[in-house]
């Protein structure tokens, strides 16, 4: 024994965090400044595992950081920023109760001020790693813009998120990169697929804000700050990806089409220009013009360790990718003006289309009502006087419900005051023997194909394999007995005569031998995984029964679930057809 | 009697008394306060203030008359009026009397005004004159000076370069934007190709960012898409499932608020206070004395008697000896048996094996489920300050609230609200509540004169 007394609370846990307050004197920065710092810098609070033993045994909830965060932030230029600010301020206070007017200009001439270009650099090593977290930049930046300018938050800031905003906007319609549309009750949500990575971001309707009181604005304003300055980048970025020039510059041709006639109705010089980007009805100025016959095709190179039905797969995704891009490619769209316009604008456009709307809605309309080149209007009224022929007259939901389908829906249940399919959201994927809408059914047979307008577009070895698919779920639900798997089976070669017959004579004979053989594996496994059910030993035949009775309550539910829905929709018919008889009578 | 005496002016009786008239009029307080230090005290000052009302005088004499007064002759002072007050105001009655205003504004000092030497004079004009001469000399040799060369410079140039407006920070709207991830972007350009050890010791290079810091402090997705329910024209089904959670959600939250309600309510046998109960209350042990003298009359307890342990005989010799015979005999017998076991053990072996594996699978399952419940934890929002973290409330529309078309849509919740909520969520910040406004003093009414209130 012997040696120095061990103290408590002067090693292990209690030394490696820091309290809030600590931190904030170490830092000698004002509470605010703290926060601010910390967030531009992200460095978050920790939650410690023993509290009372880093509280010093106290159990008091407080706000925990860890020690060598904190360390890390003592080399911060931006603090020594923070500091002059802070003694800015107090000049500047002292000079205008002297009221020395001189002073205070001068003062306000060299306001101190700080950049977060290498926060950003520091924070995202690589263009990737900014990518990933564009979410929350983006869906913070859209928010933004949306304020009224009237002092919630500076107006410069409203305005750079505006323009960064518009920016990523032209930067998604010019790389057709949009995916999903989702209409919320809450926003729209977006996804596209930047350089191969899903960004999601949300973007409130265009309507009066409602300021709610339990948000910090200051901490908003913050983050936003430092979004803002990660956005730029990522902008400029992309923007030199393909090719186009940063700051953007519209297209030439477009900008002489919309110069002379417009421009100084609407807004001074300094701003019409970023009225008419965001309009998003004009092309981005490239660096180097494109050549059209210069798009060929790319070399494919095998990934070591895939087969050739991966390949295959993979060659057909890309396909139906390069569909979904060209979507409304030759269409040309007329908004209406009580139509959402930014959003339709942004939609229709990043699918190739072509959209306009009246003049005195806003800058950058191309074309008039009156065009006879037009092929769909959209409009949001419940009845249309003076239809003009040769255009289809549909709701805007018709838009997003396309772009979720992945073709061009159609047209029929989307006329004006007809009531609207359901819009249902792209973001939702069905697990198998989940409970799928009849709608979504609906729309799934469409994809592939099985409207019998639309069949014989689609190819038929994509066909087949997604019936296949879709025979397993409409398996899933029907049948609930043990023998399933003969069950697949016997369907299996049923479908297979019937599919045979069916199918206009297409399939070439290679093509065919392979689909013999796929049946074929699929048969043998299916009759040895009979087999293996058979002999596995009690416990585990236990454990797969188990499984399976899950799996049928699964599919149990989804049934009820449907005879519901079903129960719903005769309910629904019964009154609609008793208010028609009444209103006949 | 004195008092009276001393309160007129007569002579007092006193043995410190003195004529008032011969009583120096005391110098201004004790010298020992800054007041008494006064210089211009004392004859001396009574001197040089005299002398100094006399120079004023005379350069007022002066002034108004161009000389002293006393030396002037009698003519210069007076004169015999011989006019006649009716004949001048006559003789005057066409001209114009100056005004007062500009009578006043006259000057009427005597002495004239000093002149303005530079307004005749140009400083330094020796100097510059032969600064202008140089350079006219250097120009027919074709030499400039500095500023001309500058200026020419830049015309030939191309005309005056535009100025650019300096950036006004990073909030600025028109600010630039450069490629930050490039191999060299004009953040790193300074500092290419020094050494690093030379960068690192002059504190030029950046610290470099802790790898702790690139995980995520949650894995909640940045931006979590609102269930299907919440489509603007939801499918039946998807609806009532948004319906049921927000019911649900509801639902616990009045059950909580019952449960306060209940442990607040007077249970079922108990009675209000009544006036007459609160009183007794409170003087509870105020009328306790008297109690006690009606209560007097009662019979005092019954004396308990203490109770002691009943006292043990003492053992004798025997009965030591035997107890320690069996306690012996016990502790060999249990010895015996253990060994026994032991032995017998060997033949357990296999069931040993089977003990020792379903405790070690127990443990298996414990470091499981332990394991389960922090992973479970991790996907919760953590404790990071006095508040807990609480989901707000859910965004749904009742089946009437739900719009028939997108014009028609009334939009439920705020963007902005959702995006505060998810940030506090993903625990990059902690949830706090507003701080309150908390004045230091009572504030005093006052009405303005300017602004008084009209009654009638």
């Amino acid at each position: 024994m012997g040696g120095l007394e061990k103290k408590k609370y002067e090693r292990g846990s209690a030394t490696n965090y820091i309290t809030r307050n600590r931190a904030r004197k170490k830092l000698q920065l004002s509470l605010p400044d703290f926060r601010r710092l910390c967030i531009l810098k992200g460095i978050y609070p920790h939650e410690p595992k023993h509290k009372k033993k880093v509280n010093k045994g106290s159990t008091a909830a407080r706000t925990f950081y860890l020690l060598k965060d904190i360390k890390f932030l003592l080399h911060e230029p931006i603090v020594n920023k923070f500091r002059e600010y802070k003694v800015f301020v107090r000049k500047l206070r002292k000079a205008y109760g002297k009221s020395e007017w001189s002073t205070v200009d001068r003062l306000k001439d060299n306001k101190p001020s700080y950049k977060l270009d290498h926060i950003v650099k520091e924070r995202y090593p690589t263009f990737v790693d900014a990518l990933r977290d564009l979410d929350d930049a983006l869906s913070m930046c859209f928010l933004f813009s949306t304020f009224p300018r009237t002092g919630k938050c500076h107006v410069q800031t409203i305005q750079l998120c505006r323009r960064l905003a518009v920016e990523f906007l032209n930067y998604v319609i010019a790389s057709r990169s949009l995916r999903k549309v989702f209409l919320s009750i809450k926003g729209i949500y977006y996804q596209a697929e930047v350089l191969g990575q899903p960004v999601t971001w949300i973007t409130p309707y265009t309507f009066a804000h409602d300021h709610p009181t339990d948000v910090d604005y200051r901490v908003m304003a913050t983050f936003t700050e430092f979004y803002t300055t990660l956005l730029g980048f990522v902008n400029f970025r992309l923007y030199h990806s393909l090719n186009l020039l940063y700051p953007p510059k519209i297209d030439g041709q477009a900008d002489v089409e919309l110069k002379p006639a417009e421009g100084k109705d609407y807004a001074m010089d300094s701003e019409s220009y970023l009225e008419k980007l965001s309009a998003l009805s004009a092309s981005l100025a490239r660096v180097v013009a494109p050549t059209h016959e210069d798009e060929v095709e790319m070399d494919e190179f095998p990934v070591e360790g895939e087969t050739a039905e991966q390949m295959d797969t993979r060659k057909k995704e890309q396909e139906a990718l390069e569909k979904h891009k060209k979507l409304f490619e030759g269409l040309r769209f007329f908004l209406n003006r009580e139509v959402p316009r930014e959003p339709l604008a942004f939609v229709i456009r990043s699918f190739g289309g072509q959209v306009s709307w009246d003049k005195s809605l806003c800058i950058g309309a191309t074309y008039d009502v009156s065009d006879p080149s037009i092929t769909h209007q959209i409009v949001d009224r419940p009845r249309v006087e003076q239809q003009v022929v040769g255009r289809y007259y549909l709701q805007p939901q018709w838009v997003f419900d396309s772009v979720n389908a992945k073709l061009c829906l159609p047209v029929a249940d989307y006329f004006p005051g007809v009531l609207l399919p359901p819009h249902l959201s792209p973001f939702v994927t069905e697990q198998e023997g989940d409970y799928v809408p009849p709608e979504k059914l609906k729309l799934l047979a469409m994809q592939r194909g099985e409207n019998p307008d639309e069949e014989s577009e689609e190819e038929d070895g994509e066909e087949e394999e997604e019936d296949d698919d879709n025979e397993k779920e409409e398996e899933e639900e029907e049948d609930e007995s043990e023998k399933e798997e003969e069950m697949k089976l016997k369907k299996m070669e049923e479908q297979k005569t019937q599919s045979d017959k069916a199918l206009p004579v297409k399939v070439t004979a290679g093509k065919l031998r392979l689909e013999d053989r796929q049946r074929l594996e699929q048969e043998q496994q299916s009759e040895e995984k009979r087999l293996a059910i058979m002999m596995m030993k009690k416990r585990e035949k236990y454990l797969y029964k188990k499984i399976m009775f899950g799996k049928k309550r699964k599919v149990r539910e989804a049934n009820k679930l449907a005879a519901k829905r079903k129960a719903h929709d005769t309910a629904l018919k019964e009154e609609k057809k008793k208010s028609k008889k009444a209103r006949r009578a | 009697m004195a008092a009276p005496a001393e309160s007129s002016s007569f002579l007092g009786l006193g043995p410190g008394s003195r004529d008032p008239a011969t009583v120096r009029r005391r110098s201004r307080g004790p010298r020992n306060r800054k007041k008494g230090w006064k210089r211009w005290a004392g004859p001396e000052a009574r001197l040089g203030r005299e002398i100094g009302d006399f120079l004023e005088d005379v350069v007022l004499q002066q002034r108004a008359t161009g000389g002293l007064i006393a030396e002037q002759p009698d003519e210069g002072l007076f004169f015999v009026d011989t006019g006649n007050a009716e004949k001048d105001r006559q003789l005057n009655k066409g001209k114009e009397k100056p005004l007062h205003v500009d009578l006043v504004l006259q000057p009427d000092s005597k002495v004239p005004a000093p002149k303005n030497i530079l307004a005749h004079q140009i400083p330094n004009g020796r100097k510059e004159k032969r600064r202008r001469q140089f350079w006219e000399k250097q120009a027919e040799k074709g030499v400039l000076p500095r500023a001309e060369r500058r200026l020419r410079a830049r015309l030939r140039r191309g005309g005056v370069p535009p100025e650019k407006a300096p950036e006004k920070g990073r909030s600025d709207p028109e600010r630039g934007f450069y490629d930050i991830w490039a191999a060299d972007n004009p953040l790193e350009r300074a500092l290419a190709g020094q050494d690093g050890w030379f960068l690192q010791q002059t504190k030029k290079q950046r610290v470099k960012r802790p790898a702790r810091l690139r995980t995520k402090p949650s894995q909640v997705p940045a931006v979590e898409v609102i269930a299907a329910g919440g489509s603007y024209n939801p499918t039946f089904e998807d609806h009532q499932a948004l319906l049921l959670q927000a019911h649900e959600v509801e639902v616990r939250k009045k059950r909580a608020e019952d449960k306060v309600e209940k442990q607040l309510k007077i249970p079922a046998g108990a009675e209000l206070p009544t006036a007459e109960t609160v009183f007794q209350e409170q003087c509870e042990g105020l009328l306790e004395e008297s109690g006690d003298e009606e209560d007097g009359e009662q019979p005092a307890p019954p004396e308990d008697t203490p109770k002691t342990a009943p006292r043990r005989e003492k053992k004798t010799e025997q009965q030591r000896r035997r107890e320690k015979e069996a306690r012996a005999l016990a502790t060999r017998r249990r010895r015996e048996k253990a060994a026994r076991c032991r032995r017998q053990e060997l033949f357990r072996l296999r069931s040993l094996r089977l003990q020792v594996k379903r405790w070690e699978a127990e443990l298996l399952r414990r470091r499981q489920a332990r394991l389960a419940k922090r992973r479970a934890k991790d996907a919760l929002p953590r404790r990071l300050g006095r508040l807990k973290y609480e989901d707000p409330s859910m965004e749904v529309q009742l089946s009437e609230e739900l719009a028939e078309s997108l014009r028609t849509l009334k939009p439920e919740g705020s963007v902005l609200r959702d995006r505060f909520k998810s940030l506090q969520k993903r625990n990059l910040i902690e949830p706090r509540e507003r701080a309150k406004f908390k004045r230091r003093y009572r504030l005093k009414y006052v009405e303005k004169r300017a602004f008084r209130e009209v009654t009638l």
